[in-house]
């Protein structure tokens, strides 16, 4: 057992405790997390059982759960965003107050994952900044447990939350073996040339009926 | 497609006898394959045939299950590109048969259905957004899975697979509001704790009254068929692990019976007494997350507690099987990825030991708790005539009282040999489908404890070297095994061409899929035939005229999952 007594600041055998103001409210802010689950798949079943009573997320102060973002100040994304989705994922972050943060829980929220597909959002960050990212598909909840604790040391550092990685970015992350901009620029390209040419964009038929809707 | 046509008079069935009466020359082929019918008629008389499937008292197919397109692309052997796919079932006959229209490209129109069946209403909107398909008669052909900005049917054969469209601004009504201004317009979800994500209701209030509503999905179209067509039909394993990720196990239990059905091979006995009993402990584990989150979605957060300590010994006994708690992966075409560990006994018996003691707990905690009852008694009936109208399955149409359950009427995986007993419901409201699910949960128990009682020993992968891999003391050691190892990874299964309608009863009730095969590596149709499409699709239905509040409790008891539901 370590004798409080020892620590700087405090006094009086532990009844006076001096330290600086943002100290206390950090240390407050990061015992009492309120999280926002934002879960659309499966993820979020894993994220009922890190709040159940096996793993029970009460132990690190994050349990009261709010579904409204008005009163959360972590915001957990659990499964995958497709673009359908995205713009209510946006409306939800935007409306939650400062300071926030947020986790990207396993690999669709954070890149899509293996759905490498026509209607899905490759990882979140195209539209909302993300502190911490947890591979995994899904991730079991040990390691949800740890991305919240290394929310909690941020915070205990006094960091800001990130800023937006790719705010102003259409399509997957950064440069390299994931970036499809030139792709979706050929796309764009050869529907415009099809389109010049008489001819109807690509999953289209001319006539039909089954024009835009 | 490369299958065989034969003309009608050469299959032996008297559903085809009767059909080819009624229709005469409206019956342009048929074929059987693996032991499913399938009728090709002519485009024109569609809805007469449908109308003839539903009404004729000698085929009786009631039941509607699916209704999906096909495109195949430029094969030459077909007369036309495009396809329309009818699935239907006969409750009182036991029989399945799928009902076939070739569609021109130039002009893929087809009557609609609708006015023959309820349930066919969103899956002609889906074949409509995802290959482009016109049903005359469809009273609001629209999008319904891809978003309002989305360009071109994203599932033809010539659409980029990774070519995505920005959605610029959500819809914001489903439907306008009167201008009187008494009654209200309120929007539920798609981010509410009760609508869990991924669903959203629009509801025009008269007080608490609901007057009118509509739904909209797709907030979880994530494209897991337009990825099955470019995996092999091992790849497609984990994607089926997440259509109903509340019980993964089971999705691909169905998956690897219905590719096996199509290779025509079995997985040996002991694999198959295996996936028994991991599907039916999914069931428990299903059935388990449905009440538990219907309830706290009612404001009772202690049953979920109390019911997730089964969960997680469920989980257990899966890590402990294949390394995954959720996401499992652990079937393969023709049998499982390796057997069980040693443990594997004693950490049934736990789970079961955990099951029984949460069953208990929860009649205490639910079934006599007369708070719970006066929620759920008397609220969202749905009758059993519509109910096969909407295509409902699974403990949703048994709590309406129609005892239709895949494992007794067409036993798979050996579940002839296990005695259990198939719950119904009489009134048809939340308590009874309650009360079904909870009924299951006890029976799932007796056949896991039957199944392990006579756990029989042998291999847990069929010896097929067109299927499963060598073992891998094999491929170290010899050169035909290394071979044969390279060739199956590089080439995958091969199965002949041809079409199968490969059907389990998940923990919702019939989940069927649909595969097309031109014998090349990849499928070149997955149709997952979900179980929640038509579950929610009378949602909107069963809660007009209804109070708000009840709404709640009825979606929670529907179980709907958004990973099946928009796949």
């Amino acid at each position: 057992m370590v004798d409080p007594t020892r620590f700087a600041g405090v006094h009086a055998g532990g009844d006076v405790i001096t330290t600086r103001l943002d100290a206390l409210v950090r240390w407050g802010r990061k015992s009492s997390l309120w999280p926002m689950p934002f879960g659309t798949a499966c993820c979020a079943i894993e994220f009922m059982a890190l709040s159940a009573s096996h793993y029970d997320i009460a132990r690190f102060g994050a349990e009261v759960l709010r579904f409204s973002p008005r009163q959360a100040d972590l915001l957990f994304v659990a499964g995958t965003i497709v673009d359908k989705e995205a713009p209510i994922l946006k409306l939800i972050y935007d409306q939650m107050p400062e300071p926030k943060w947020v986790i990207s829980m396993g690999v669709c929220a954070s890149s899509g994952g293996f759905y490498r597909s026509y209607h899905t959002m490759q990882g979140i960050d195209e539209i909302v900044p993300v502190d911490v990212y947890v591979p995994g598909c899904p991730p079991a909840p040990e390691a949800l447990i740890a991305a919240v604790m290394k929310i909690q040391e941020r915070i205990s550092a006094g960091e800001q939350q990130k800023q937006p990685q790719g705010a102003n970015r259409v399509g997957a992350s950064g440069e390299g073996a994931h970036d499809r901009r030139a792709r979706r620029q050929a796309w764009a390209e050869d529907d415009v040339a099809r389109v010049s040419q008489g001819l109807s964009p690509r999953g289209e038929l001319p006539g039909s009926g089954t024009e835009r809707g | 497609m490369a299958s065989p046509t034969s003309a009608p008079v050469g299959i032996d069935s008297p559903e085809l006898r009767r059909i080819s009466e009624q229709l005469g020359s409206g019956v342009l082929s048929a074929q059987e394959f693996r032991g499913d019918l399938a009728v090709t008629v002519e485009r024109s008389r569609w809805l007469e045939a449908a109308r003839l499937l539903r009404d004729d008292p000698e085929l009786d197919y009631r039941l509607f299950l699916d209704l999906c397109g096909v495109d195949h692309g430029d094969d030459e052997s077909l007369p036309e590109r495009f396809e329309c796919a009818l699935h239907l079932y006969s409750v009182s006959r036991g029989h399945h048969v799928r009902l076939k229209a070739a569609l021109p490209e130039q002009d893929p129109r087809i009557a609609s259905l609708c006015g023959v069946f309820k349930g066919a209403n969103w899956f002609e909107r889906e074949a409509w957004d995802l290959f482009g398909l016109v049903f005359d008669g469809h009273p609001n052909l629209t999008r319904i899975l891809t978003h309002d900005d989305f360009v071109g049917h994203p599932m033809r054969k010539d659409y980029p697979i990774g070519k995505r469209h920005l959605l610029r601004e959500p819809r914001r009504n489903l439907f306008e509001a009167p201008e009187d201004g008494e009654q209200l317009l309120v929007n539920i979800g798609p981010s509410h704790p009760a609508m869990h994500g991924t669903f959203r209701v629009q509801a025009l209030l008269d007080g608490e009254t609901i007057a009118k509503c509509d739904a909209e999905i797709g907030y979880m179209h994530r494209n897991f068929e337009k990825m099955a067509e470019v995996r092999t039909y091992w790849q497609i394993i984990p994607y089926t692990d997440r259509l109903n990720y509340c019980s993964s196990f089971m999705n691909g239990h169905g998956w690897a019976l219905a590719v096996e059905k199509l290779l025509g091979i079995q997985a040996p006995p002991r694999a198959e007494a295996i996936r028994v009993i991991l599907s039916e402990l999914s069931r428990i584990a299903d059935h388990i997350v449905c009440i538990g989150t219907n309830v706290v979605d009612l404001g009772g957060i202690t049953p979920f507690f109390v019911m997730f300590r089964a969960r997680e010994a469920i989980y257990d006994l899966l890590d402990a099987c294949c390394g995954a708690r959720l996401t499992v992966s652990y079937v393969r075409i023709g049998g499982l990825a390796q057997d069980v560990p040693g443990e594997f006994e004693a950490l049934c018996r736990r789970a079961l030991a955990a099951v029984q003691d949460v069953a208990r707990q929860a009649d205490r905690l639910l079934t006599e708790n007369p708070i719970f009852a006066k929620r759920f008694r008397d609220v969202g009936v749905m009758p059993a005539e519509d109910a096969l109208s909407w295509g409902w399955v699974g403990p949703c149409l048994r709590g309406s009282g129609v005892g239709y359950d895949v494992r007794k009427d067409h036993p798979y995986s050996g579940y002839e040999q296990y005695d259990f007993d198939v719950p119904v419901g009489a009134v048809g409201d939340c308590y009874d489908r309650y009360l079904v699910r909870m009924e299951e949960i006890r029976q799932s128990a007796r056949i896991v404890e039957q199944a392990l009682e006579r756990l029989p020993p042998g291999p847990v992968i069929v010896d097929d070297k067109r299927v499963a891999l060598p073992p891998k003391s094999e491929v170290y050691s010899n050169i035909e095994a290394l071979m044969n190892h390279f060739k199956l990874v590089y080439d995958g299964i091969l199965p002949p061409p041809g079409e199968v309608y490969g059907y389990t009863e998940a923990a919702n009730g019939e989940l069927g899929y649909y595969v097309v095969s031109d014998g090349s590596k990849h499928p070149r149709r997955v149709k997952v035939r979900p179980p929640c499409f038509n579950i929610y699709q009378a949602f909107p239905e069963m809660i007009t005229g209804g109070m708000l509040a009840d709404a709640v409790a009825i979606i929670g008891g529907l179980n709907v999952i958004a990973g099946e539901l928009d796949r």
